[in-house]
């Protein structure tokens, strides 16, 4: 098939655009590569994405890649949020002096990582063998180490270490939730050629070992959880996220965190074949509902404007976690929040990192009146941080309304009490920290900084495509997300 | 092949043991190696038709890895970096010892309940994948020396090794490729970044390591 053709194309333009980086001697020209592979990975995986709609699925190199619609959404998501940290990539670097001037040596690292990293969360994307899905995603947590400590500062060091150890172990043990599913398939009779399969793993007539898919989902959940910042697995997310470079905590939060999502609801259909749906979306609820509320705890008493967001994030995992255990439509809900969330949060991050290079510093005592300061990056603060509380009219409140509805036709009451609480404690602290960035008064001076054309377009289309899907889901957009759920979330 | 199995259970069983007690890390790397090779044997003893390439080229490479070059890097980066040459536990070595035994005994209990589902694989071998797992676990939260957490991430990974060798028969050869490549990689990352943060530091304790909180 053609379109097979272009999932191992996305794959070799990030890998040889990660050599070419390594290759180039400007930074610009090393940022420049950035823009353009992400641009056109991006381009590759709206082609893709079309002919999954169209044929139901593609596969490449003998069925070991494999792009469904659920796997095609979740590219689509990656690309545009890797296109968007791409171009602000190119925005903070070029503001970048001083202290830690991006030289040759750390672009050269920054860029082949960069697109390491991509071609690492590709590569769980299109997997269809789980093994294979595991080791890009093994990949992805060595890759993205030194991102966190691209200027090894005694901060981000301590970050990177927590980061590599925790998640390194976490991985270990989904490991071990791989294997397990593994010798389900081998005891149900599976062959060679096809064992580690997710297509036979998910075939209702596989026939595996309930014991061993039992243990099987809960190491997955428990390891895979551990990178996607799922509570109380979390501990590693903020340190990550507050001392990465802004690109890199964009990247992190806007679609890291998501991929380790993503392998862990692949292995909910075939526990949900094996052992009904209760075990699986009972765990989702449960890890979903405790990682909300830790994180509305924690983000009262922040002061840093990146360790906020970055515990903002684990609520909103919490939240997709929790919309994928509760059945179809809890599953679309998700889904179309992972999208919001993602471009939100990617977003939010760009804006903090962009004023904290101007004020000098993330807390958000500091970074006061940044409307005043600076009008497109105050904008993009205002506009993305009232999006992730799920203000109206962006596409966030949607998403949580869909979800409460989803909620409340399962009859799960105690979630949605829950979910309700938490999301008010998150709404009148996040907008309290808020309404002092960006409309208080600037402590000291900050000469107001010209727009430029780079800046606007990060803020500009993503500010307006989260107004748009607020106001106006498409007919074709909503089907190709109920495709997804197809995949996912069907109950038996 | 059952005697051979119990030696190399009863000697590893004593690897984890003496990582436990151990107070100097270059004894515990040495342990680490010897843990490495002897559990690497495993998919030579355990596979009925014999000696293929592949078993002999998974063997071979995990010998290479975990028994030689890892063990080298860490003692190289011990020598580089390490002015503390003591493990320094957050929880005393009798302790660690008693936790072990304890590890035991529930590692004994979980291989039993698993023995059902996976008929086929030897129990002893079940029982030391589950105990090497737990053990690594410890040594990473109760040790203070960064070398001493990664050497606990090796000791899951060799856990992790016996249980995938002893459970899946046939996995194809690119997955057990992959994950040695990861395994080598990892090696590699964490000891650049104990490197640097010793560097930094000036000590690979990461007690130090505490500024970042809440």
């Amino acid at each position: 098939m053609q379109t097979g053709y272009s999932i191992i194309a996305m794959l070799a333009l990030a890998v040889l655009g990660a050599v070419t980086c390594l290759l180039l001697s400007r930074p610009r020209q090393i940022l420049g590569t950035t823009v353009i592979v992400s641009a056109l990975v991006l381009g590759l995986a709206a082609y893709l994405w079309i002919g999954v709609l169209g044929a139901g699925f593609v596969t490449a190199a003998e069925e070991w890649f494999y792009v469904d619609a659920f796997s095609a959404f979740h590219l689509i998501v990656l690309t545009l949020v890797f296109l968007l940290c791409s171009v602000f990539a190119w925005v903070y670097f070029s503001n970048e002096a001083g202290e830690h001037p991006f030289s040759r040596p750390v672009a050269r690292r920054f860029g082949a990582l960069w697109l390491g990293s991509l071609a690492a969360m590709t590569l769980v994307l299109v997997s269809n063998n789980i093994g294979i899905m595991w080791v890009g995603m093994e990949a992805t947590t060595l890759l993205s180490a030194f991102l966190i400590s691209l200027y090894p500062t005694r901060l981000s060091l301590e970050a990177m270490w927590k980061y590599l150890l925790i998640c390194s172990v976490g991985i270990a043990f989904a490991f071990i939730g791989t294997i397990f599913a593994a010798a389900a398939i081998q005891s149900a009779g599976g062959v060679q050629a096809e064992a580690l399969f997710w297509t036979r793993l998910a075939s209702p007539d596989a026939h595996l070992d309930p014991t061993l898919m039992k243990f099987s989902f809960l190491f997955v959940l428990v390891g895979y959880g551990t990178k996607a910042g799922l509570a109380p697995i979390h501990s590693w997310l903020p340190d990550a996220h507050s001392q990465a470079p802004a690109p890199v905590s964009a990247m992190f939060s806007g679609f890291l965190l998501n991929t380790a999502l993503y392998c862990i609801m692949r292995f909910v259909p075939p526990v949900r074949n094996t052992l009904g749906a209760g075990f699986a979306d009972g765990l989702l609820v449960f890890f979903g509902a405790l990682s909300i509320v830790v994180a509305a705890g924690f983000i009262v008493f922040q002061r840093d404007a990146k360790r906020f967001l970055a515990y903002s994030s684990v609520e909103h995992i919490g939240i997709i976690t929790l919309g994928f255990g509760l059945g179809p439509l809890g599953t679309f809900a998700a889904l179309f929040h992972m999208f919001n969330h993602s471009l939100s949060k990617s977003l939010a991050f760009c804006a903090v990192g962009r004023l904290g290079q101007q004020y000098g510093s993330h807390d958000m005592g500091i970074l006061s009146g940044a409307l005043r300061s600076d009008r497109l990056w105050g904008l993009a603060l205002l506009g993305s941080i009232l999006s992730l509380i799920g203000a109206a009219p962006f596409a966030i409140f949607m998403s949580e309304y869909q979800l409460l509805r989803a909620a409340v036709s399962d009859g799960a009451w105690v979630v949605l009490a829950v979910f309700l609480i938490a999301g008010s404690v998150v709404f009148v602290s996040a907008l309290g920290h808020l309404i002092g960035m960006a409309f208080g008064d600037p402590k000291s001076p900050v000469a107001p900084s010209r727009i430029r054309l780079p800046a606007v377009v990060v803020v500009v289309p993503a500010l307006a495509l989260l107004l748009f899907l607020g106001l106006w889901l498409p007919p074709w957009l909503l089907d190709a997300i109920g495709r997804a759920v197809a995949v996912v979330g069907v109950h038996t | 092949m059952a005697t051979s199995l119990a030696t190399i259970h009863a000697l590893g069983l004593l690897t984890c043991f003496a990582l436990l007690g151990t107070s100097r890390i270059g004894a515990c790397i040495r342990w680490l190696s010897l843990q490495g090779i002897l559990f690497s044997l495993v998919p030579v003893l355990t596979y009925d038709d014999g000696l293929t390439l592949r078993i002999i080229l998974l063997a071979g490479g995990n010998i290479a890895l975990k028994g030689v070059l890892f063990p080298l890097v860490l003692l190289h980066l011990r020598a580089r970096t390490n002015y503390h040459r003591e493990v320094e536990p957050f929880v005393g070595f009798v302790a660690s010892i008693l936790f072990g035994v304890v590890a035991l005994a529930v590692s004994l209990g979980l291989a039993r309940e698993l023995q059902p589902a996976l008929s086929h694989a030897p129990f002893l071998m079940l029982e030391a994948a589950i105990f090497l797992v737990s053990i690594g676990l410890f040594l990473i939260v109760s040790r203070r020396n960064a070398l001493m957490q990664v050497i606990g991430y090796l000791v899951i990974e060799n856990g992790i090794f016996v249980f995938a060798v002893i459970t899946v028969v046939e996995t194809p050869l690119l997955v057990e490729l992959g994950i040695l490549l990861d395994a080598f990689v990892a090696v590699f990352v964490m000891g650049i970044a104990v490197f640097h943060i010793t560097r930094e530091f000036g000590t690979a304790d990461v007690d130090q390591l505490t500024t970042l909180r809440g």
